[in-house]
């Protein structure tokens, strides 16, 4: 398998809690180092990239590739009036796109690996759809991102936890996993199967070289943690906190990148459809974009894509 | 029998960590260190947490925190803490030579406040200067007089042997107050609510009885006094 382009999927259950803007400003600065970067509309059915990057009339779109007017997913890419940043947008997507087959899922993702660019951002939608959770796992720096708001900390926990279930489902054919179901039903009683510390656990004892396997996965993904939209009154904390608790109850390493601060500009700069790191560069929200895309972004380190290509 | 140990293997895994990686401290941490750790603790899982709402049943929730409060308990109680290092050091987690150094530091607390050491010399001086009232037939005199003036207190307070200062640093009357007192200069002294409970701690202080009438009656000469001075 050869290297690939850095992909980092951005994911975080709760609507609205900036996974968009996050991917636009993050790929603006990537782009703005002068790495081609591409974006990826993936929010099937809720595509909105497209109007933060200012291209509301986007020629080509993701849905072209599925319904094979475009064989190939890299011509479905459209220049952005910003210098090397790419996009494949949502704009036009059939509206039966995000119950997205299978196959076509598979097929998406296969192309994704192939695809050349020096970065690669995917924007997923909200919910644990099995079409966010298996493009999340497409890499291993997949990103969180979550508001200081119980709600929004409560879908990003079930994100964390519906991901590492899909992660050990993978591994499995129907029979074997429902056997696993119900062998976890019968060690940890009821609701086991929702807990995959559990299910984790069945495995270890059925199958050990499986567990061995999903074990090493699981130390390789890097994945990370965004506070967003965090208020001056808030705990600056919480989210080292997050990624202690789910280190400690779930064993899953999560790296927590850093807080972007709340900012009503980035409000106005969405409704003028201008960049807001542009608009308004000297804003704190500005610079706690700059110091995450430092630690996101320009991080280099070893990239996989499992599974797919 | 299986399926028991299997419950523990996870649902336990909280419950196996042991105190020190449960509160997330060093097996060397200060008792300054255990509280801090312990507080942080309290603030993630407590019932109302935003860090980790959603994340923990109802039940599960309970125990952790019967766990963190028991680790707690343990490891800042300097006895138990070695009974528990002596019982990880016997199971093989802790290494035998990581033992803390005898003398644990300590913070360095701001307020000096050490009460067994001042509380007895203050007994002591009580019943000295009740000796020394009994013995002395002026002091009894003066506490007979109708009209009590602050040279009589001025009086009292010297035969005792007692400076000012002392009084002050007792009571924590101001010192310019106390001796205006005995001045008896009225246009000095606070108002009389708050002169008559100086008065009543200053002779409490002296240990002269009856504290409560002797105030009264100073206070009635002084109005009398400052009326005089009015008219």
């Amino acid at each position: 398998m050869e290297l690939m382009a850095y992909v980092w999927p951005i994911g975080g259950g709760k609507g609205g809690s900036g996974k968009s803007f996050l991917t636009s400003s993050l790929g603006r600065l990537s782009a703005g180092l002068g790495k081609k970067t591409l974006l990826i509309d993936l929010d099937l059915g809720a595509a909105n990239l497209h109007t933060l990057v200012d291209l509301p009339y986007p020629t080509k779109c993701f849905s072209d590739f599925i319904r094979k007017k475009i064989p190939r997913l890299e011509d479905t890419v459209v220049e952005t009036p910003v210098e090397n940043l790419y996009l494949i947008s949502g704009a036009h997507d059939n509206l039966d796109i995000a119950n997205l087959p299978y196959e076509q899922k598979i097929k998406t993702l296969k192309a994704i690996a192939r695809l050349d660019y020096d970065h690669i951002l995917l924007d997923l939608g909200a919910g644990t759809s099995f079409n966010t959770l298996d493009f999340f796992l497409i890499s291993h720096n997949g990103i969180f991102v979550t508001t200081p708001e119980p709600t929004s900390i409560e879908n990003v926990y079930r994100l964390i936890r519906s991901i590492y279930f899909r992660r050990i489902r993978h591994c499995f054919n129907v029979t074997d996993f429902k056997a696993l179901e119900e062998a976890a039903d019968e060690l940890y009683g009821r609701g086991a199967v929702n807990r995959p510390e559990c299910m984790m656990e069945v495995v270890r004892l059925k199958y050990p070289e499986t567990h061995a396997q999903i074990q090493d996965d699981f130390n390789g993904f890097r994945f990370k943690l965004v506070l967003n939209q965090l208020r001056r009154h808030d705990n600056a904390g919480l989210g080292q906190q997050i990624c202690r608790i789910i280190e400690k109850h779930l064993g899953l390493r999560i790296e927590f990148a850093g807080n972007v601060a709340y900012d009503d500009h980035v409000h106005d700069a969405i409704c003028a459809r201008v960049s807001f790191l542009e608009r308004y560069p000297y804003t704190r929200t500005a610079g706690d974009l700059r110091e995450l895309s430092k630690s996101v972004v320009q991080t280099a380190g070893e990239q996989m894509l499992i599974n797919y290509s | 029998m299986a399926d028991m140990e299997g419950k523990r293997a996870v649902q336990g895994k909280f419950a196996d960590l042991n105190y020190y990686e449960m509160l997330d401290i060093r097996p060397d941490a200060v008792p300054f260190e255990i509280r801090h750790a312990y507080q942080n603790a309290i603030q993630m899982y407590e019932p109302g947490s935003l860090v980790s709402y959603s994340f923990f049943s109802e039940h599960e929730r309970k125990e952790i925190l019967a766990h963190i409060e028991k680790a707690y308990l343990t490891l800042v109680n300097g006895k138990e803490r070695q009974g528990y290092d002596a019982e990880l050091v016997r199971r093989g987690v802790l290494k035998g030579d990581v033992c803390r150094e005898k003398a644990d530091k300590k913070p360095v607390s701001i307020f000096s406040i050490s009460r067994s050491s001042v509380l007895q010399p203050v007994c002591q001086k009580k019943a000295e200067l009740k000796a020394r009232i009994a013995q002395c037939p002026r002091i009894g005199a003066i506490a007979q007089k109708t009209d009590i003036c602050g040279a009589d207190l001025q009086e009292i307070r010297e035969a005792l042997g007692v400076t000012l200062e002392q009084i002050a640093d007792e009571t924590k009357i101001r010192l310019d107050y106390l001796r205006a007192i005995e001045a008896s200069e009225a246009s000095r002294l606070p108002a009389p609510v708050f002169l008559k409970g100086f008065v009543k701690a200053y002779l409490k202080h002296l240990c002269v009885d009856p504290g409560e009438e002797i105030s009264t009656r100073y206070m009635a000469a002084l109005s009398v006094q400052s009326e005089g001075k009015a008219s």
